[in-house]
């Protein structure tokens, strides 16, 4: 592996920090396309930095393209709040305005120049470790690991001295207020980081890539937990993860870097979600299954309290009586026997005293309906555990 | 957190030890578009290393790196490319390249003879290759290079070079003899985009593109339409596709010449930003150029 394949993994596992964290907070917020939005809004920044310096390398650009992504959200956060349109809608409003607006601006003016976000902004992955810093004639590493370090720094740094603030505001608008501190500069304060996160990361990676490492890896760790610090913490490993394994997947296809990187990050999250062990798929399905299961007992076990009659009690007649199919009786039984609420003689079933001060009990719970009985229940019982 | 980013890292930097660099003692060259790995392998041969980023087919104003790319340019020696622009952002990339030997093919030309743009002065017409004496300079000046680099396959290269040039002598003379039998004010090519430019300065064609330099940008509905009033009242008979831009507008615009009751014909594919398939003979310069000329003139009679 040479230094260009290493600086590479670096300058992308980089970008994935710097990316999770604010991304961590967009999701919580709802607002996670608005990265996808200040890659098109800040265009008319780009176009009037250019017209100003006639040089597309510039870097006053960038800094107006900076600008511009503020303004995208501040203009956002306006229109929501007169509470007429929600989140996403407001962003749908404000990006195509103001990439139309850079748009034109190109037609009439600068219609001969290569004036697009592609030429100033978006960088290439794969060249990210030709593009060097230079100090006194000393090579200290290629440029975008520069810039997305401070960024980097930056971010940890705010992040670290607002943890409490963001994560109340995030959560709880109203109590953050209360507690004497404006949810609104901190709002601000976070999508600032953002758009400035987001440039800086466009620059060096380009925008496909930027606008998945904020989505995926939090999206992905918002499957795993609810706790905001551990959020963070997958989200970040999720990303540093994708960065170097997708690299890897490029090397070994001879493909594109980012698109590597953009794929690996949808293959994990496809994974977590169908395996996810509270909210995966696979675990919800099951958990239906059981709950099912559980109300079949339920079902079975009142059926026997209200009937004395053998007849009633046969083995063979549940399955005319509660129209069971033969499999899901079994199971019901088998379930039963085993947590020994019913006793078998001769093919005909009748309760024990677990069950009848089961059945007895879960009575009281439908009629008095309080949520918080059947979880006892659940607990002195039940069912699957053992 | 931090100590698995710590493993990670030093897990990274263990396994980059080994060094992939091939050294069997020849001069890495790496070369953009198909045309200058075209020129390049002529001159340089069994001599030197050389590998292509761009295949044919690939539109170097588009063009996307792979991660095979960053190993050949990390490797590279010398990098040989086009220049003014016509790789897009790849050319600023080479032009901050501090630690390798970066030729933009474009310096070997005097450029107050190029065809500039109307409106910034520092913007050039990127398609030289379609002049066939700036693709003598560029062998002369390749040449030059590679000498400079290996000196003792000097001999060599020039050797080569010579051979290379007196085939572009030939070439030429036959490309001129082809045109000659096309009447003066028969010569209008008709494309998808301005790549023709110094191919229409060299042999008297006027060339009118549909899309403008870069093949970025869209054609408009209004282009299309002064295009196609253009080519009813010049009578050309036939347009061009060319290989690296979608033939898509230059259907539309055969359709709108249509709908307005005269007939024009698409005269066949040219090559203009890169070679055919390795291995034809469209895949060399030499072959396209011949290619090309006889499609237009067939097209054109």
């Amino acid at each position: 592996m040479s230094s260009a394949q290493i600086e590479i993994q670096l300058i992308a596992s980089l970008v994935a920090v710097a990316c999770a964290i604010p991304g961590t907070f967009l999701v919580l917020r709802k607002m996670a396309m608005i990265s996808d939005a200040i890659s098109h809004s800040i265009l008319p920044g780009i176009v009037i930095g250019f017209f100003i310096t006639q040089d597309l390398n510039s870097p006053l650009l960038i800094l107006l393209a900076a600008l511009t992504g503020i303004l995208t959200v501040v203009l956002v956060e306006y229109i929501q709040k007169t509470g007429l349109v929600k989140e996403d809608t407001a962003i749908g409003l404000v990006f195509p305005a103001l990439f139309s607006i850079g748009v034109i601006m190109i037609a009439k003016n600068a219609n001969d120049v290569h004036l697009d976000v592609d030429a100033v902004l978006l960088g290439e992955l794969a060249f990210a470790p030709f593009d060097r810093l230079i100090v006194s004639g000393v090579d200290v590493g290629p440029k975008s690991l520069w810039i997305i370090g401070s960024i980097l720094i930056i971010t940890i740094g705010l992040l670290f001295s607002f943890f409490k603030e963001l994560k109340v505001s995030t959560f709880d608008a109203g109590l953050a207020a209360s507690l004497g501190f404006s949810p609104v500069v901190i709002h601000y304060g976070l999508m600032t980081v953002s758009s400035v996160t987001t440039v800086g990361a466009f620059d060096a990676v380009g925008a496909i890539l930027v606008v998945a490492l904020m989505i995926a890896p939090a999206a992905t760790a918002y499957l795993l937990t609810n706790e905001l610090k551990r959020m963070l913490i997958y989200a970040i490993c999720f990303g540093v993860f994708s960065a170097i394994s997708g690299y890897w997947v490029a090397h070994w296809l001879d493909a594109s870097i980012a698109g590597s990187i953009t794929t690996m990050l949808g293959l994990i999250f496809l994974i977590v979600y169908l395996f996810a062990p509270r909210k995966g798929i696979i675990a919800v399905l099951y958990r239906e299954k059981q709950q099912r299961t559980e109300v079949s007992l339920l079902t079975f076990l009142l059926h026997l309290k209200n009937h004395t009659e053998e007849r009633e009690r046969h083995v063979n007649h549940l399955n005319e009586h509660i129209n069971w199919q033969k499999v899901r009786s079994k199971t019901v039984l088998d379930l039963a026997l085993k947590n020994n609420m019913i006793q078998l003689d001769k093919n005909i079933v009748s309760l024990t005293e677990k069950g009848e001060d089961f059945t007895s009990q879960a009575i009281d719970y439908i009629i008095t309906n309080e949520d918080t009985q059947i979880e006892d229940m659940k607990d002195d019982f039940f069912l699957f555990r053992g | 957190m931090k100590k698995q980013l710590i493993t990670l890292l030093a897990i990274t930097l263990f396994f980059s030890c080994k060094n992939e660099k091939q050294s069997n003692g020849k001069l890495n060259v790496v070369t953009t578009t198909t045309m200058i790995t075209d020129l390049v392998k002529n001159i340089g041969g069994e001599h030197i290393n050389l590998q292509g980023l761009m295949g044919s087919g690939v539109d170097p104003h588009l063009y996307k790196a792979s991660e095979g790319d960053v190993t050949k340019l990390a490797n590279a020696d010398i990098i040989f490319y086009n220049g003014l622009h016509l790789e897009g952002k790849l050319v600023e990339v080479f032009e901050k390249m501090k630690n390798k030997k970066t030729i933009a093919i474009s310096d070997a030309l005097d450029k107050s003879t190029l065809i500039g743009s109307e409106y910034f002065a520092s913007n050039y017409d990127p398609h030289i290759w379609f002049d066939i004496n700036y693709w003598k300079q560029a062998t002369q000046f390749v040449v030059k290079t590679l000498s400079e680099a290996i000196p003792e396959q000097k001999t060599n290269f020039e050797a080569n070079g010579t051979k290379y040039i007196e085939q572009l002598n030939t070439l030429k003379n036959k490309v001129e003899t082809t045109i000659n039998t096309l009447p003066k004010e028969q010569r209008i090519l008709v494309t998808a985009h301005d790549a023709f430019n110094y191919f229409g300065k060299a042999f008297n064609f006027k060339v009118v593109g549909l899309q403008g330099l870069s093949t970025a940008t869209e054609a408009g509905v209004q282009d299309v339409q002064k295009l196609s009033a253009f080519i009813i009242e010049n009578k050309v008979k036939a347009i061009f596709v060319e290989s690296s831009v979608p033939k898509r507008t230059i259907e539309a615009l055969q359709a709108s010449v249509k709908s307005k009751g005269h007939e024009v014909t698409i005269g066949g594919t040219l090559y203009s930003d890169a070679l055919g398939d390795a291995g034809t003979i469209e895949g060399t310069y030499i072959g396209m150029f011949e290619y090309n000329v006889n499609t237009i003139v067939g097209a054109l009679k």
